[in-house]
């Protein structure tokens, strides 16, 4: 029987009159990779602010290491890391001070968040790199800052938020093996993404969100057996029956 | 180390590292003083220029008359051919000139009446009936001095003494009670003196310090910006810490550059004692806090980096003219109850204090409660404020 780490009870947010989150409930096993797909204001990155405590529901609520994120945001955020859509960092220091910064956030003492980024820099190839500003590197280096950065203090739970936008296959391709290894260490990872191919060869399981509700959640396989023969149907095939294709734009 | 000064740590290396925001930070304070002194400089005594048409060229007494001007420390003079004097005054280029007429020392030597002209234009201008009180001045002392020799001359008439000999000697008693004069002038200065520099250098600290408010009031704005704003609050890192980093980061800025003004009034115009130096700082210390925790006040509520820049720089003008920081602002009047209500008339009030008076910050206890609440009530203000975006915490 699979722990769950992460339960989602109804979440609801509007902002003033648009419902961005809608009755929205999942769990998130421990250990498994959890794809969060839905074209775009489908209401995915309204749900991964709640769930990392940034924003707050209107209705429900969410339990993150048994942790409520009402009642003990703090707890939670000691159990998470994000990796933003947007690189968020900051692109006029090197990059090692980037992660040793935001590992002392994550609150590790110096010499722990020294060791820990020389750890992840080497993780994502970038050691040699370590001195050198953010601002010189290329997109997929930058990129590779930006989840090395999520990964300080090792967190139990990690937000991936479009982690491989706009990257060449070879940054990609790295990303991706970083991402297995972590799952295969016992991380939990949300991810959420528009390259479906992506969430078929990473993800356990995967929800779809469209207009604030999630739609449906089952294992990739699972999804393209409601449709067809698994090996003729593509996940993007499931996607497109499910939530449509007018543009969302 | 706490989180809030490893953010602060964080904003001042960023700093440091971009060598432009450096040097225009550290050279702002340099070209301000360089302003400063250039308007007030050397000026806290009078020194002015009087432009003299001498027509009387190679005469005894013209020469000795100019000899004595030019000995006036707080006086240039200018010679000018009379066209070309004439002609300024037309053009209201200069406002008075000395005319030294024709025969000038010839007829003084025998005795005569002789006139000295000042032409000018309405009044003179402040500077030229200054200019004009010091050579009537030097012309009395000659006048004074050849009366002695007359006197001197008529007394000893008959008595077979060379004319030289009496010249000589009278010349010597005229040197001697010019070089130590019976009837001496001191000056005492009572209080600090009423220069222009002690009495603008306070508004321009603080007006100084208080433009600081735009650059925290676009810290959190910058955070949103590039997108560390919302990742650092996923963080352990809460609202507080990091207000108390940004605030920590800008009261340092702000208050190095203050310092660098400070210190370069302390060595240029010798305007403190170590004492009031140090007491100086610390108001500069206090007033950076206050302006940087009504930054924060301005950041934790505007969503643009545009919309920081115009609401402080809007604070900051408004603080500024409310506070009379450069004209002088009646007790009692509706603008003195007004000013009241702008940080800037604390600050001003205690460097005028320290710098002017002479006073202690002893005698602050107002003007320091008040800039300390100001950091208080801004910070926990601008705590409650903000927000990370709407419905966010």
């Amino acid at each position: 029987m699979p722990e769950a780490f992460l339960i989602a009870q109804n979440l609801h947010k509007s902002f003033n009159e648009h419902k961005a989150v809608n009755g929205v409930s999942f769990t998130i096993n421990k250990g498994e990779i959890f794809g969060l797909l839905g074209p775009n204001g489908a209401g995915k990155t309204t749900t991964i602010r709640m769930l990392s405590t940034v924003l707050e529901p209107d209705r429900g609520d969410v339990t993150i290491g048994g942790y409520s994120i009402r009642h003990n945001a703090e707890a939670v955020r000691r159990l998470i890391g994000v990796c933003p859509q947007e690189l968020a960092l900051y692109a006029d220091l090197p990059a090692l001070d980037n992660l040793v910064f935001f590992g002392r956030m994550a609150g590790l003492s110096g010499k722990e968040a020294h060791a820990q980024a020389m750890a992840h820099l080497e993780l994502m190839g970038l050691v040699e790199r370590a001195k050198g500003k953010v601002s010189k590197f290329s997109g997929g280096m930058k990129r590779r800052v930006n989840l090395a950065i999520a990964l300080m203090g090792h967190p139990q739970l990690l937000f991936l938020d479009e982690p491989t936008v706009g990257i060449d296959p070879q940054s990609r391709n790295n990303i991706y093996e970083t991402i297995e290894s972590l799952r295969d260490k016992g991380m939990t990872i949300l991810y959420t993404t528009h390259y479906m191919e992506e969430a078929d060869r990473l993800c356990d399981r995967v929800a779809i969100m469209d207009g604030g509700q999630l739609i449906v959640l089952d294992t990739p396989l699972e999804l393209k057996r409601r449709i067809g023969p698994p090996e003729q149907v593509t996940l993007e095939d499931v996607f497109l029956r499910l939530t449509g294709r007018s543009l969302r734009d | 180390m706490n989180r809030s000064l490893i953010v602060a740590l964080r904003e001042v290396r960023t700093y440091l590292q971009d060598k432009a925001d450096l040097a225009f930070s550290l050279l702002l304070p340099i070209a301000i003083f360089a302003l400063m002194y250039g308007a007030f400089g050397g000026q806290s005594r009078f020194h002015g220029t009087t432009h003299v048409v001498n027509e009387d060229q190679g005469g005894t007494y013209s020469t000795l008359f100019l000899e004595r001007l030019g000995e006036l420390e707080n006086l240039d003079v200018e010679l000018l051919s009379l066209p070309e004097a004439d002609s300024k005054l037309e053009r209201s280029d200069l406002l008075m000139v000395l005319y030294i007429p024709k025969n000038f020392s010839d007829k003084l030597a025998s005795g005569e009446l002789a006139e000295l002209v000042f032409k000018q234009r309405g009044n003179g201008g402040q500077e030229g009936q200054i200019v004009a009180s010091l050579v009537r001045g030097v012309a009395e002392g000659i006048n004074q001095e050849l009366q002695v020799y007359s006197q001197v001359s008529n007394t000893l008439a008959g008595r077979n003494i060379p004319q030289e000999s009496i010249e000589i000697t009278v010349q010597k008693f005229m040197d001697r009670e010019r070089e130590y004069p019976i009837v001496g002038v001191r000056e005492e200065t009572v209080g600090s003196s009423p220069d222009p520099v002690n009495q603008f250098l306070p508004g321009i600290v603080t007006m100084f310090v208080l433009f600081a408010i735009t650059l925290t009031a676009r810290a959190i704005v910058e955070e949103r910006k590039k997108g560390t704003l919302e990742r650092l609050l996923t963080t352990r890192l809460s609202v507080g810490q990091l207000f108390v980093g940004k605030f920590l980061a800008n009261v340092s800025r702000g208050f190095v550059q203050t310092l660098i003004l400070l210190v370069l009034a302390y060595m240029v115009f010798q305007l403190f004692t170590p004492l009031s130096f140090v007491e100086s700082l610390v108001i500069a210390l206090i007033f950076a806090a206050a302006a940087s925790a009504l930054g924060l006040v301005i950041a934790s509520l505007v969503r643009t980096e545009d919309q920081a820049t115009w609401v402080a720089v809007f604070f900051t003008m408004v603080m500024v003219m409310l506070s009379g920081t450069f004209f002088q602002i009646s007790e009692g009047s509706v603008m003195y109850t007004i000013s009241k209500a702008s940080i800037n008339t604390y600050a001003n009030d205690a460097f005028k204090t320290i710098i002017a008076q002479g006073g202690s910050l002893a005698d602050l206890g107002l003007e320091l409660r008040v800039l300390a609440g100001v950091v208080v009530v801004g910070l926990v203000l601008s705590r409650i404020l903000f927000r990370v975006m709407p419905g966010g915490r």
